[in-house]
């Protein structure tokens, strides 16, 4: 008897393995929406002596569509990537390159020199070059002993 | 910026380059559009120069793999990552209709685009019968 039950209780078993299934196909289905969904354009930050670099993978984009902005610690970049021109949707096989209009700002890590920053654009990377400002020197507050002023 | 690639005619050797020091592969995002001369493929290849790039049709098989030599400073340390460094790597079965002779390619700023014509239409060719 114990083995039939055994029997059924394997079946709630695969009932479950099936629900799985179907939810790891529907979390496969939405991947294409995440990786699409990530931030655009995915940046890395480097630490190189007293500056800070900023790497951001752009193909395709024109130098004179990519703005880069600093301000009060924070550093803009947009831009826009278009199709190309006179290709109507429906001539389109497969597309998966993502385009269109984005901006992305980034809080920066450290205090940098505004006006020192500088950009260049190679092979489809952009990067910024962030000098960090230097850093002040600690300063002595003297304390005086409060009980020999009253 | 723009360059054309010459369609080289050597045997695909995709599968030797630095595999050990440099082991990771994307495969690129691409886009495949119809023309009235045939296919123009565009694939994002960011990072990737016209001197590390290898373009091949052998057969019907359209390979392409671009190197990534991130040009960092040594003593960049990553303090953010939101992508990984690697090299690009996809291959394209070509239909009969692509005229193989007549593929070019260029790349821009990092995205490479195939033009593949089609085979031109061949004109009707009369055949003579002859009587013995």
């Amino acid at each position: 008897m114990a083995v039939f039950r055994w029997g059924q209780a394997w079946d709630p078993l695969r009932d479950l393995e099936r629900e799985v299934d179907r939810l790891l196909a529907s979390v496969s289905l939405s991947f294409q929406g995440v990786r699409f969904g990530r931030q655009y354009p995915p940046v890395n930050v480097y630490e190189v002596d007293d500056e800070l670099l900023l790497t951001a993978e752009l193909p395709g984009t024109r130098p004179e569509d990519l703005e880069v902005l600093v301000a009060d610690g924070v550093l803009t970049i947009k831009g826009k990537r278009n199709g190309p021109v006179g290709v109507a949707d429906d001539h389109y096989r497969r597309q998966e390159r993502p385009r269109g209009n984005w901006q992305r700002s980034l809080t920066l890590p450290a205090l940098i020199q505004e006006d020192k920053l500088s950009a260049e654009f190679t092979n489809g990377i952009l990067k910024v070059r962030l000098p960090k400002a230097p850093t002040t020197t600690p300063r002595q507050i003297p304390v005086s002993d409060g009980s020999e002023s009253v | 910026m723009s360059n054309q690639i010459v369609k080289t005619t050597t045997e695909p050797d995709v599968t030797t380059h630095d595999v050990h020091t440099d082991p990771v592969v994307f495969t690129p995002p691409i886009d495949i559009f119809e023309t009235a001369e045939g296919l123009v493929l565009q694939a994002d290849l960011p990072g990737v120069a016209i001197d590390s790039l290898e373009l091949q049709v052998q057969d019907n098989k359209l390979t392409l793999f671009g190197r990534v030599i991130p040009n960092l400073p040594e003593n960049a340390r990553l303090i953010h990552q939101e992508y990984a460094v690697g090299h690009f790597l996809r291959s394209f079965i070509l239909s009969d209709e692509v005229d193989h002779d007549r593929v070019t390619a260029k790349l821009n700023q990092g995205v490479l685009e195939v033009v593949l014509p089609r085979h031109p239409k061949s004109e009707p060719r009369r055949i003579s019968v002859t009587s013995h």
